[in-house]
């Protein structure tokens, strides 16, 4: 099995509205993708279903070939410490370092002692590497700055920072550049790529910039009300395809005026 | 208006409220008229003053009770309050040695012998809460867990929470009289008695404090694979941790006072110079202590102000 992620029409309802309505997805290993569609369209409750958090009501994912609805707590928690998350709010502890925030990113294969050691006092050889990892992303000053204290690209480091330590097989960013500014969003998204590149993990980027997705990203999936409207390399699509997605249906234009 | 006559003590009440009755009436009835929020609003102090008469009544209160009711009282009142300007830098009381300590030394003892039961007390009573607090939220509970899991978690917190009430629940004061005619006057008696009070509150608070806390961060640990306890520890307890700290300061300081308070039941810290002092109508002596106790707490509270300051708005890491 050389597929990182399978979806195989997964259906993910809130309520009466499905969010993610009959998926089928394949996420080959060290590929790199970027979901784009506009807000509700689906994009982060794709990216639960992908990094386990959310179980579909229909449908099946699996995970580095393996059925996420047949494992159980302790093989779960092992996927999950293979995959990294950078969700849209980072999940940041604001009140602690960015080492501290950083050295936890390995808790899921070092578990609770381990992590508590690690917040209060850090092996030599963990803050070595956290301060080059931070390096690379371009904050290693910050090594022992209180995230609280960071900008808002400043933090979006720390979070890909952890990612990075977590030494993951995937990352999964929920619109990681929705909170700064164009340019910052735009060395962020390099940096993702280049990493995923360097390093050789999967990548799997949700995005609402169309422009950033089409100029790094070999491989888009259009996202609306839940479906997939297309899923093909950029320089296939036509400009139409994009602002049809982004045109408001009549129903949507009335729930969001 | 009349001295407070049990019979009438509404009416009193009401004229030294300063509202009159019918003013009382029309200004909620008005409301209905307005917007619902602030209709609501007047209600709420409308019942609220209603809640404080009818209890009023019931304990036939007035305001008369603040007055002394005779001459020998009035001259009794006057020296107390008037000793508050002359409190005593030597012994009222002709037959104490000279060998004694002086009597700002013998407060000083006083205030650390204090300072000693609140500092023993909190010791006990801040580890106690952090486990009862734990055990007694649900924050760290394993989602999704077996039916057993779940009932033995509930069962824990049930537990705790009841153990919680229980401890607080019972006044230090009365837990002191409990553990002193049972074993006698002895400080683990007076350190046990204020544990076990200040377990209960600060455990309830802990687990409130913590369940008030985003779960952004619990919610990515879960999700790169750290287990529930561990999610609880890394992830929600840094985030309470320093209102976790203002609020231990905080009960520091009512420990202070609650073990100065012992004093009255016969455990050596100052309360008891007060009290003995305060018997002898000794009431320059009494001032002393309590001036004494004052300095205690202000100073407490200006070194919690600035590890509070440190905590939430840090100049420093503690690295550089």
């Amino acid at each position: 099995m050389s597929a990182a992620f399978q979806l195989d029409g997964v259906t993910c309802r809130f309520g009466s509205l499905a969010a993610v309505d009959d998926v089928s997805l394949t996420v080959e290993d060290g590929e790199q993708v970027a979901f784009i569609g506009p807000s509700g369209s689906g994009k982060t409750t794709l990216i639960r279903a992908m990094n386990t958090m959310l179980a579909p009501d229909a449908g099946a994912v699996s995970v580095f070939g393996q059925d996420v609805s047949s494992l159980d707590t302790g093989e779960l928690r092992r996927l999950r410490s293979e995959i990294a998350t950078i969700p849209q709010h980072l999940g940041l502890v604001p009140n602690l370092t960015a080492l501290q925030n950083v050295v936890l990113g390995r808790g899921g294969q070092r578990g609770t002692l381990r992590s508590i050691r690690d917040l209060l006092m850090p092996s030599r050889a963990d803050v070595l590497e956290i301060h080059e990892i931070l390096d690379r992303v371009g904050i290693g000053e910050k090594l022992y700055s209180r995230v609280s204290d960071l900008s808002g690209g400043q933090r979006q480091r720390v979070a890909i920072a952890r990612a990075l330590f977590q030494e993951p097989k995937a990352l999964l960013a929920d619109e990681p550049v929705s909170s700064v500014d164009p340019a910052r969003a735009r060395d962020s998204i390099r940096l993702l790529v280049e990493l995923s590149t360097e390093v050789g993990f999967t990548l799997c980027v949700s995005l609402h910039h169309i422009e950033l997705a089409k100029e790094f990203f070999p491989r888009l999936v259009g996202l609306r009300s839940g479906s997939v409207v297309f899923d093909a390399a950029p320089d296939q699509l036509e400009g139409s395809q994009f602002s049809d997605l982004y045109e408001l249906e009549d129903h949507e234009m009335m729930t969001d005026a | 208006m009349s001295a407070g006559m049990p019979t009438q003590p509404l009416c009193s009440i009401i004229g030294s409220v300063g509202i009159p009755a019918d003013k009382l009436f029309r200004g909620t009835s008005a409301s209905m008229n307005g917007s619902r929020y602030s209709g609501r609003k007047r209600w709420t102090v409308a019942s609220l003053i209603l809640v404080f008469l009818v209890c009023g009544w019931f304990l036939g209160l007035s305001p008369a009770g603040l007055i002394p009711p005779d001459a020998s009282h009035w001259d009794r009142t006057l020296a107390f309050f008037s000793a508050a300007l002359h409190p005593a830098f030597d012994y009222q009381d002709a037959n104490v040695p000279d060998s004694a300590d002086p009597i700002w030394l013998k407060g000083v003892k006083g205030l650390l012998a204090t300072i000693r039961y609140a500092l023993c007390a909190m010791s006990l009573a801040v580890p106690t809460a952090l486990v009862l607090g734990f055990l007694g939220s649900s924050a760290w509970w394993p989602e999704p867990r077996s039916r057993l899991a779940d009932v033995v978690l509930r069962a824990v917190y049930l537990c705790c929470r009841f153990v919680m009430s229980f401890a607080r629940s019972i006044h230090e004061l009365i837990w002191a009289l409990l553990f002193l005619s049972a074993i006698g006057i002895s400080p683990m008696a007076g350190i046990v008695a204020l544990a076990l009070p200040f377990s209960g509150t600060l455990g309830k608070v802990f687990s409130e404090l913590i369940d008030e806390e985003g779960r952004d961060a619990a919610e990515l640990f879960k999700a790169i694979g750290h287990r529930p306890v561990q999610t609880f520890l890394v992830g929600i307890f840094p985030l309470a941790f320093p209102n976790l700290v203002t609020y231990t300061f905080y009960r520091f300081e009512c420990a202070l006072r609650s073990s100065a308070v012992l004093g009255f039941v016969g455990i050596e810290t100052i309360g008891l110079y007060i009290q003995l002092s305060h018997e002898e109508f000794y009431y320059r002596e009494v001032w002393t202590y309590l001036y004494l106790l004052l300095a205690l707490i202000v100073v407490v509270d200006l070194v919690g102000a600035r590890i509070r300051e440190r905590l939430h708005h840090p100049t420093l890491t503690w690295q550089s």
